[in-house]
Formats: structure tokens, sequence, C-alpha cells
């Protein structure tokens, strides 16, 4: 991928908010998501796709919504609401089940432990979207549709026929930035960092607030965390 | 103990079918050569235009073309099982049909292979799965089964046809004789070729029920049981085609053998619908039995929910009903009956694995709202709430995805003919 980002160009103050704690020399990058934080406004998933270039009609990053529809609560059976959301991108499994069906090695664990893309590679079986129980994974099914015109990301645009998905911002990454999603979220729900740091705030945050991992049961070992809500958040 | 005399290549059936191409032959090539161009006009609009033009998105990334192959894949098994089968546990009585199952055999699993170049983004990278395989991907165990059992397959063809067309001067029987010593070679070569090929074709069928069955992310494949229904299944389809073929080409004057095969043929395949049927009730009673969400909603949608309909084709109309005409002794004596219960053996086994996909791939692991993004911009109706997320998506082929199955079916069909028509399919008796 071309490395055009400008974050030379920010503002001094804009760099330090967005700044990567310094991870260790062998850093495991990781995001806690803090559900009590979340208000559902898809900011994050919103600036992924102008950060990455994503096209129309494919999302590396989503907010679910823990309800009935996207804009409606769970009513429980004694009448009462609740409304929360699962801010839902790449979970970067330590054990991912995509890398290891990959026919071609396209999909790998690369830098930081992080899940990653080869598009010269890809063969395009879409067998790793098979085996992801997240539905993270994106394919280029046609050629990119763009709202705008011209590309528009940060990162080079990816080959019709070949997978795409989250790279924790990997461009960003190395001007020692975090991940898109994480500096603009409005309520600060997103902390990202390095979990091989005991110290680092994203482990603090995971071990204080018993971070829980989905679909822990199927043994995946995902780097992203959600941290639950501590009070009461139905009416 | 000197071994008896084997039987000699005689002059009968040995020249090419016809002096002539007869016109019905003649237009059947020609339908599946139109065939063949609509198809491969269609792949290449495929191909200009993305998977696209396809019906499958990022809510059901797997379609129509992963389901022929596996269907493919199953139908194969037929040849190599009657051949080696006839070798290993000395079933003589499939002899006459032997050559006819090993050429279904090889058809199959090339069109089984061909199958999986339309449902690749890139398929110009194909070779890229050799130059960098990664060995914990069931895809690249594979690939590599399909083409040893394409080569075994090939090679019984040949074995078993070879000292016919030496016979008759061929080329094709590449210099090889006739004589006496050939053929004790070649008898030993059979018997060889079936040690390898029976194990081959259990592997085939377990190693594709392993791309499935392996995934952890799909509950309703993440079964143990996989792999023998798939070797079930394919015993089943494989048997019925070799049932149906055999019948087809003795009608085309190609091949001779009593109607006696017919009811021996017709009762096997109750035994092997049987045991399909008993593996497929094990895994729905197990999966079902705890009422656990996760496998239990699989299972539900089955029993109750919008697949109920293809469920009840798989399970009533695919196993139950030819299993009722093969159990009967009187039925089955008929050779009509038996060619119409395989035909049903053969289209419950395409909806069974119709099933399996339509099942664990319409409803995401996680189908909370808004659910999955389609991959596609929605034209016209960029903005419009949920257009471009959905959390079940019902699939259909789209009409280029038919034409490129219609083409590749239609290349099955056409190698079948032609090399029905010009190998001699008839085993010589012994006496």
């Amino acid at each position: 991928m071309a490395d055009v980002s400008p974050v030379e160009a920010l503002p001094p103050a804009s760099r330090a908010y967005g700044e990567l704690e310094p991870p260790t020399a062998a850093p495991r990058f990781g995001m806690a998501v803090d559900t009590e934080r979340c208000l559902g406004c898809w900011t994050c998933a919103v600036i992924c796709k102008s950060e990455n270039d994503v096209p129309l009609g494919m999302w590396w990053n989503r907010v679910l919504t823990d309800g009935e529809a996207l804009d409606t609560p769970r009513q429980a059976a004694d009448g009462s609401l609740a409304l929360s959301f699962v801010p839902l991108s790449c979970q970067h499994c330590d054990n991912a089940p995509c890398t290891k069906v990959c026919p071609v090695g396209a999909t790998y664990h690369g830098e930081g432990g992080l899940v990653l893309m080869d598009q010269e590679r890809c063969i395009g079986c879409r067998y790793c979207m098979i085996a992801c129980p997240y539905g993270v994974r994106v394919f280029n099914w046609g050629r990119a549709e763009r709202p705008a015109v011209g590309e528009t990301g940060m990162v080079a645009a990816r080959p019709v026929g070949t997978m795409e998905k989250c790279t924790m911002c990997l461009h960003r990454l190395h001007d020692a930035q975090v991940p898109s999603c994480v500096w603009s979220c409005p309520a600060g729900a997103r902390i990202f960092g390095d979990l091989a740091d005991p110290s680092s705030r994203v482990s603090t945050l995971v071990r204080e607030r018993n971070g829980q991992r989905l679909l822990e049961e199927r043994g995946t070992e995902p780097k992203v965390y959600y941290l639950e809500p501590r009070r009461r958040r139905s009416l | 103990m000197s071994a008896p005399a084997l039987p000699r290549p005689t002059g009968r059936a040995m020249g090419p079918a016809r002096p002539r191409v007869d016109p019905r032959l003649a237009a059947w090539l020609a339908t599946l050569i139109a065939l063949m161009a609509a198809g491969g006009g269609a792949w290449l609009y495929q191909q200009w235009n993305g998977l696209r033009v396809t019906n499958m998105r990022n809510t059901f990334m797997w379609g129509n073309y992963i389901l022929f192959f596996m269907f493919f894949v199953g139908l194969s098994a037929g040849g190599l099982i009657v051949a080696s089968s006839g070798r290993l546990f000395g079933a003589t009585r499939f002899k006459p049909i032997v050559r006819v199952a090993v050429l279904e055999a090889t058809v199959a699993i090339t069109l089984a292979g061909t199958f999986i170049v339309p449902d690749l983004g890139r398929p110009e990278r194909l070779l890229h799965i050799f130059l960098f395989a990664n060995l914990t991907s069931p895809m690249v165990w594979d690939v590599t089964i399909v083409l040893l059992y394409l080569g075994l397959s090939a090679t019984y063809v040949w074995l078993y046809t070879r000292a016919d067309l030496a016979g008759r001067g061929s080329p094709l029987a590449l210099g090889t004789g006739t004589s006496e010593r050939a053929l004790r070679r070649d008898d030993r070569l059979k018997g060889a070729l079936a040690w390898v090929a029976l194990p081959a074709a259990i592997l085939l069928h377990s190693i594709t029920a392993w791309i499935f069955g392996l995934q952890i992310g799909r509950t309703f494949w993440y079964t143990a049981v996989m792999a023998p229904m798939f070797i079930a299944s394919a015993l089943v389809s494989g048997l019925a085609l070799v049932i149906l073929l055999a019948l087809a080409v003795r009608w085309a004057g190609r091949l001779r053998f009593d109607d006696g095969l017919v009811p021996y043929l017709g009762g096997l395949l109750a035994v092997f619908i049987a045991s399909e049927a008993f593996l497929l009730f094990a895994e729905l009673l197990t999966a079902a039995y705890p009422g656990a969400p996760a496998e239990g909603q699989a299972v539900t949608r089955l029993l109750a929910g919008p697949y109920l309909v293809p469920f009840l084709g798989e399970t009533a109309f695919g196993l139950l009903l030819p299993f009722a005409l093969l159990a009967s002794a009187r039925l089955r004596r008929y050779p009509a009956v038996v060619a119409l219960a395989a035909g049903i053996a053969v289209v419950g086994i395409f909806v069974h694995r119709l099933n399996l996909l339509l099942n664990a791939l319409s409803v995401p692991t996680i189908a909370l709202p808004p659910g999955l993004s389609i991959g596609v911009g929605q034209a016209g109706s960029v903005g419009l709430p949920g257009a471009a997320f959905a959390t079940s998506y019902w699939y259909l082929p789209s009409p280029v995805e038919w034409l490129v199955v219609g083409g590749v079916l239609a290349l099955g069909a056409f190698l079948f003919t032609v090399a029905a028509w010009y190998l001699p399919l008839q085993e010589p008796d012994h006496h």
C-alpha cells in the first residue's frame, strides 16, 4: 500500500490527539470497545470508509444494534426497553479461522499480530468469508463504485475479485497514530493499544472492566474486547 | 498354479460405433456445443464485470458453482467404487458396466474441478494454489485429491479400454499390444490400482466434506458426521448416475448387459440410500435434542422455517420415495422403475447439498440489525435505509450463473457422449 498518510501535515494538537501509546518491541495490537459509551452514531463506520476508500455497499466496520431493528430498542417481557450497540469490525483473532483456510496464504498474521490481506495473492475464493464467524470480511464483487469521482482514501484501492478487510489502519500505526475509528469516536468509546503491554491503557481497561470477547466459545481468541456497561441502561 | 487364460479382445464392438455420424447424435452434439458457447460467453461476461453479475453477495458468498462442485465430486464416486470393489471384494457382477462407471467418474471429477474456476474472483491466479499452497487449508487438500482422483480415473479408463484400442490399431493405445503378456500386466495393474483408488475415493469425499465440516464459524456444518454423510450421499448419487448412464448407453446400443444386473444395482442403491438417511437422522437428532440455540436454530429452520419445502424435497422425495421403489424386490425387477428411482435419488442428493448451503449461509452468525453489508452499491437507491445491509438473504442463482453451469454440464455431456461413442465400452465376456 502506498504510504500517503498526511499525518505530518496535521496541526500538532490534532497529531497529539491521535497519538499511539508507545508499543512494546513485539506488540499485539488490540482494541477495547466501551459499550457504556457507544451511542450508535456510526461515525467510526463512516470515517473508516473514507480513510480506507471502501467502495459503496461495502463496510469494514459497522455498528450493530442490540435491539429489534437498527433504531428500535428491545422490549423485555416486563415492558422495559433496552438498547445497546455492538460496533463490529475485524476482531484480529489470534487463532483466526480465516488465515487457516486461505489456500494461498493471502490472509495472514502480519505486524503487531494483525490479520492482514495480500491483495496481489488473493484468488477470490471467499473461503475466509465462510470461515469468519463475525461476518466482517467484504468481497469486491464488481468494479469499485464510489460516491465521488476518483479514489478518496489514504490507502491504495483494492482490485476487483479480491477480499478486503479492516487493517486497524496499519498505515496510521506506521505514523504512530491510532486507527481512524478510534480518534474519531465522539464518545471516546474505542481504546486502542498494545495488549502485550500489561500497563497499556487498553490492557488495564480490559482487566479492570472485565472485557468480553464476541463468540468466545469458538476459541478464535479475538483481540477486540467489549467493556460492559456499569450501570443499568433500560427504561 | 497357472493363471486361467484371460479373455482375448474379440472383434465385437471394437471399431468406432457407426461408420457415419448419425443425425440424432450430430444434433445432440451441436446442442451441447451451443450450450458450451453460451456458458463460455456468460463466464467472459462475468470476468469482465466481476462476480456481481451473480446473485452471490457478502451475505451469501458461495452459491451455484460450489453447489455443483460438491454435487459432482459426489457423482464421481460411482465409478471408482464400482471398479475397485469389483477387484477388492470380488463383486464380479459389476464387470459389464465397469468401463461406463470409470468413464462416468472421469467426466464427473473433471466437471467438479471445472466448477471451481468460475467461482474464483481471480481465476488467472489459480496457480497460486500450487505456488503459495497453505497446507492448513482444506481447499489445498481438496485440489490435491481432486487432481489425484482425476488421474486415477483417467488411468482406469485407459487401462480397461487399452487392449481393445490396440486391437483396432488406435493411437490411444499408446503403442501397447494385445499379447497375452500385456493382458496379464493390465490385470495386475487393475488389481494394484484398486488398492489406491478405493482409499482415494474415500479421501476425496471426506476432504470435500471437511472444507465445510471443519468450520467452527458455521455451526450447521461443524459436525463429525459431515465426512461420513458426504461418503454416503456420494455413494447414492454416484451409483444412481452410473445406473442411469449404463442404461442410456445400452439403449444407444454401445453396451450389452442382461437385465439381471439392474435389480442387483437397484438393491445396492437402496442400501446406500438407507445409510444416507440414517446419518442425516442421527445428525438432526443430535443437533435438535438439547434445544440449544446455535445448532437448534438451524434445525428449526429446516423443520419449521422457510427451508421446510427443500428439506421435504430432500427427505421425503429424495430419500424415502426412491428407497420405497427399490426396497421392493418385485418393483426393482423393472429397469424403468430402477431408472426412475435412480433419477429421483440424484435430484434428492442435489437438494440435500442445496440445503447444506442454504441453511448454513443465509443467516450470519451475528445476526443483529442491520446485518452484513451486501457488497455492492444499490444503483439509484443510495441512502435508502437498509438497502445496503441484510440480516438474512434468500439466494437464487442469476441467469449468468445458470448459463455458466449449463455450459459446464454441456461440456460433461459432450465429453461423455464422445468418449462413449469412440471408446470400446464392452468388457469381454468370461467363458
